[in-house]
């Protein structure tokens, strides 16, 4: 990566040593000798050395990117990179990555990943620049971005198969129980402690003629296949071994779907065959259903006043062990570099990469409640909860499933085809088919497409 | 050259004093027109159809690899049941999407040729969905079929109905949607048909309040028959947009519960935009071409013949 | 008596007619605009709330603060207008050119592309779009829009030529005219009321088009609808600001429909589409 150092032409300036100083103390590195280690490793790492360069990045449309948006003018004073960056929803956002990158010609030099969905095909499309010699290379990589920092859930979603690092993770997504805790306390019951406990919890706490319900998640095909592999983490079984065979008409993966049909059937209200996260939102804000199982991203509307009936009032529990292990099904966000982009451009987007997955950025993501941070740190900091919207049992939920984070989807390249396949399996169960039927269909379905993906 | 209306000749200059001396043959100096249209039509719509015939043949992999399968996708795409089912939903809505709104916008119509006090904005206000753009308003029908938190099942249960799973169950999907499509497109019909009332001639029914017909009498045997072109226009274009309705399911159900609204042209955008399956989804466009191909050759050689050969 | 009565029954029945006829449109649109006049947790609440009280234009502001709204409106309106304004230019002069020289094999041409689906054009005008650098641009966007004009435009132009009397063209022919000037000062005046309709169906078709600027759209060149779509987050869906920006996608055709309402009627009446 020597390359590089040639543009090493741009001394550091007083000014900008002491606002690069000043910004890393921000960080919350405990106390004044922070501020000294950390001005002198800047003395060392030279920010600018892309100066003038401009780069295009690809963001998804979540409250992370808003935070990264709201950084990007500190990151222009201090490189003095110009950032062109947009957001995208999700679905649109892997759409235009998929299209783009495949052309060759991505318009963006920077693009997050959801790497539970495109990973291995980012991987096998050669989209991505492998990151591990930028790290290794000390005049690319700022002594303090600390890459042991990172958890192992982060780092397992962005190491591919042939040991390449090709994002950088930024969130990771753990699914977790939302509950009522007012709800909860006027029938004297506490939070389950099993999957066998959490559906009796729901059949106590269901009362069709009040309209409340002791459970909701989704239904929506494509959307509720997270609730269905949460239920078989808890039989220690993913939906796909690691050589590639699917798991998903075994015993386990039936006993799942059973939990999953007579949960979403008997306990949730009814229509939730049609319910993606945002209807089950709605109906748990409004104080509807006790429990509501989904990724803990979707936390910050619920204690805003303005917006929800259960703020204040909303428990935040792990995701309770099944009968054979415990789990928590996680996702994952990184970002990454077009290997389209020129040498420059690529070396302007890695100082962009590192300065938004620095420890600092990955502080204010979760005391910002805008998700899970990828790093270790940020759980250490004394002021991480401070002045937080979310009560303690919040980060003790985050710490706890970050501790038995497992995928929750497979690393497969048509992610999105298994996600439909299935997700229609699991709706038809909901209107009355048969489980072991469903998902052996599913199975034979989408074993040809599995098999064609890897030639 | 029937039912010229009357209406258009009010700007005709003198020149039609001339007496006509026979048609004069000059269909081959009219290509010039045509020419600027077919040069962008051959460029930005037979090119891609012809490019899409390509692709169909192909076997289209994600990581760029592609080679020749023949007819394989095509053989593949007639045992997948969810294609074959895709169909059946097209036509359910199809069916439902034309005779609704044709039979409500004639009745609309009707009603609004005749004279009342705030004709012209209540007819405005009847003819904006037609404006409304379809993501956006469909964006608000989700909130509203929403089974708990709806303004729909609300004001059903303020006169005593029982709440519906609109658009959250699979026997119930196809028909909401249709009822959406009611919403936007039965405007359309309205106008069209209330541009053939205006064009009536008075004279049929004078004679006939002569005769003593009843309205009903005068509807049935004046009015309908003379309608009937403007209606058929009407049922022409409702099922070429029927036939490829796209937006309102992407956003209120995509193609849900299970595969329960699942249309043709929803079949087509998850191969092609979620599954990425570049040649199998050209299979699917080619066969949705030979149904739009058909059907247009149906209906063209039916108003040709009426008119050309006349 | 009783005939007074019945008269007064039949009127009363009629205006029920008119109230059940207009009620899906008004109850709908005024929903839309008290969602985006109040805060979420009315927005959600249930039994819904109907009156803001008091009303909020956070909403609003909101719409305009958090998206390029500006630019949105303007790229809708250049790559809508441009691709109306030349689907008339060639369009017009086609229609006219298949309906004088019956050419059948145009006309079917057109009916199909009218029928097509326009998902089914976006993968391969990406190719060609990636080949000459027009992809996320707003002439690539305009030009993909010319796939929903130009079949419109040509096919009521179709119906409406033929419909101008052929006699008094044959008579200047004769007189020693140009098919052209035949066509300028005879039959396009006549047609004027089918171009006012041609183009106001292209328009609205080509406005509310959401899937062509989500695939081929970049972030300078994204149209309006299709950045309402792309309002709705992933963590949050927030209604107010939806449905403010539904009103707001919606209100220019909106106006253009009732400035031009009265030629809409008049052109559909002068019996173009009859035989279109």
């Amino acid at each position: 990566m020597t390359r590089f150092t040639n543009s090493l032409t741009n001394g550091l300036t007083r000014r900008g040593l002491l606002r690069s100083g000043a910004g890393f103390a921000g960080a919350g590195l405990i106390g004044a000798p922070a501020l000294v280690s950390s001005a002198n490793a800047q003395s060392k790492f030279d920010w600018k050395q892309f100066k003038g360069e401009k780069i295009d990045v690809l963001l998804v449309k979540n409250p992370r990117a808003d935070l990264i948006q709201g950084a990007e003018k500190a990151f222009t004073e201090l490189t003095g990179i110009t950032v062109s960056s947009e957001q995208v929803p999700e679905q649109q956002q892997r759409q235009k990555a998929m299209i783009e990158f495949s052309s060759g010609r991505p318009s963006f030099d920077v693009s997050f990943i959801s790497l539970h969905v495109q990973k291995r095909l980012a991987y096998k499309g050669k989209w991505l620049e492998d990151l591990k010699p930028y790290i290794a290379d000390a005049t690319l990589t700022s002594p303090d971005f600390d890459f042991a920092d990172f958890n192992k859930a982060g780092l397992a979603f962005a190491t591919q198969s042939d040991g390449s690092i090709q994002t950088i993770p930024q969130f990771v997504d753990y699914w977790m129980v939302y509950y009522n805790k007012e709800l909860f306390a006027q029938k004297g019951l506490a939070y389950p402690k099993s999957m066998d406990e959490l559906m009796k919890t729901a059949a106590a706490l269901t009362d069709p003629s009040k309209q409340i319900y002791g459970f909701v998640s989704r239904g929506l095909k494509n959307a509720n296949i997270p609730v269905w592999t949460s239920w078989l983490l808890g039989q220690d079984q993913q939906t796909v071994s690691p050589d590639g065979k699917l798991l998903t008409d075994t015993p386990e993966a039936i006993w799942a779907a059973e939990f999953y049909r007579k949960l979403n059937k008997e306990y949730a209200p009814p229509g939730t065959i049609g319910f993606n996260w945002n209807e089950c939102q709605t109906t748990f804000m409004q104080g509807r259903a006790a429990m509501w199982l989904d990724g803990i991203g979707f936390a910050t509307p619920l204690e805003d006043k303005t917006k929800s009936r259960v703020a204040g009032k909303v428990g935040y529990g792990i995701t309770p062990p099944g009968p054979k292990a415990h789990h928590s099904a996680t996702f994952a966000d990184g970002i990454g570099i077009s290997r389209g982009s020129s040498k420059a451009k690529k070396g302007a987007a890695w100082l962009y990469i590192q300065y938004m997955t620095s420890k600092k950025e990955q502080l204010k993501l979760i005391k910002s409640g805008a998700g899970s941070p990828a790093r270790q740190s940020p759980f250490a900091d004394p002021t991480v909860n401070e002045g937080s919207i979310f009560p303690k049992d919040y980060f003790e939920c985050l710490l706890g499933s970050g501790k038995i984070g497992e995928p929750g989807l497979p690393a497969i390249i048509p992610v999105t085809e298994f996600r439909d396949v299935f997700g229609v399996a699991l709706t038809n169960m909901l209107s009355g088919a048969d489980p072991a039927t469903e998902l052996k269909k599913a199975t034979e379905a989408f074993k040809p497409v599995l098999d064609k993906s890897e030639l | 050259m029937t039912g010229m209306p009357a209406t258009s000749l009010g700007t005709g200059k003198a020149l039609a004093a001339t007496p006509p001396a026979g048609h004069y043959d000059f269909s081959r100096k009219y290509w010039l027109f045509v020419l600027p249209a077919v040069v962008i039509i051959l460029a930005v719509i037979v090119f891609p159809w012809l490019f899409t015939f390509f692709m169909a043949t192909q076997e289209w992999q994600v990581t760029g690899a592609t080679s020749f399968v023949g007819l394989a996708n095509f053989y593949t795409l007639f045992q997948d049941t969810r294609f074959l089912e895709s169909i059946g939903h097209t036509f359910y809505f199809t069916i439902l999407g034309v005779a609704l709104p044709v039979f409500f916008g004639t009745l609309a119509a009707l009603v609004f040729h005749r004279e009342f006090p705030f004709r012209g904005l209540l007819r405005t206000i009847f003819v904006m969905p037609m404006m409304a753009t379809p993501v956006a308003v469909s964006l608000v029908w989700t909130m509203m079929f929403h089974p708990q938190l709806g303004v729909l099942n609300y004001l059903l249960s303020l006169v005593g109905i029982p709440p519906q799973a609109w658009t959250y169950d699979p026997a119930t999907a196809i028909p909401t949607l249709v009822l959406v499509e009611v919403w936007f497109w039965t405007p359309l019909v309205m106008l069209i048909v209330l541009g053939g009332l205006a064009g009536l001639p008075k004279e049929p029914y004078e004679s006939a309040l002569i005769d003593g017909a009843s309205d009903w009498q005068m509807f049935r045997h004046i009015t309908l028959p003379l309608l009937w072109p403007f209606i058929m226009i009407a049922l022409v274009i409702r099922t070429i947009d029927a036939l490829k309705v796209f937006d309102t399911i992407v956003v209120i159900t995509q193609g849900g519960p299970g595969t329960a609204s699942e249309t043709l042209n929803y079949f087509l955008y998850l191969q092609a935009f979620q599954f990425y399956k570049i040649g199998y989804a050209s299979a699917v466009v080619v066969i949705f071409f030979v149904i739009i191909v058909a059907l247009s050759l149906l209906l063209l050689y039916a108003r040709q013949k009426s008119k050309w050969d006349a | 008596m009783p005939h007074v009565l019945r008269k007064l029954l039949k009127k009363l029945g009629f205006y029920l007619s008119v109230a059940v006829l207009v009620s899906p449109a008004l109850l709908v649109f005024l929903w839309m605009l008290s969602l985006s006049l109040k805060n979420e947790l009315d927005n959600t609440a249930y039994p819904p709330v109907f009156i803001p009280s008091p009303p909020t234009f956070a909403n609003y502001i909101q719409v305009f603060a958090q998206n390029n709204f500006g630019l949105y409106l303007w790229n809708s309106i250049l790559v809508t207008g441009g691709a109306v304004l030349i689907g008339l230019l060639v369009g017009v002069p086609a229609g006219y050119g298949i309906a004088r020289g019956k050419s059948a094999k145009f006309a079917v041409l057109i009916l199909i592309a009218r029928m097509t689906p326009a998902l089914s054009y976006l993968i391969p005008l990406f190719i060609l779009f990636q080949i000459v650098g027009l992809v996320g641009t707003k002439t690539g966007l305009m030009i993909t829009h010319l796939v929903i004009t130009i079949p419109i435009i040509v096919w009521i132009m179709i119906g409406y030529f033929e419909n101008v009397p052929i006699e008094l063209e044959d008579a200047a022919l004769v007189d020693g005219c140009s098919p052209w000037q035949s066509f300028r000062y005879i039959a396009f005046p006549l047609a004027r009321p089918g171009i006012t309709v041609g183009g106001i169906l292209a328009f609205i078709f080509s406005w509310n088009n959401f899937i062509f600027s989500v695939v081929l759209g970049g972030k300078a060149s994204r149209t309006l609808p299709s950045a309402v779509y792309n309002s709705l987050t992933f963590e949050q869906i927030s209604w107010g600001p939806l449905a403010a920006a539904a009103l707001l996608v919606t209100l220019p055709v909106l106006l253009l429909t009732v400035v031009a309402q009265r030629e809409i009627v008049a052109g559909l009446s002068a019996g173009g589409l009859k035989d279109g």
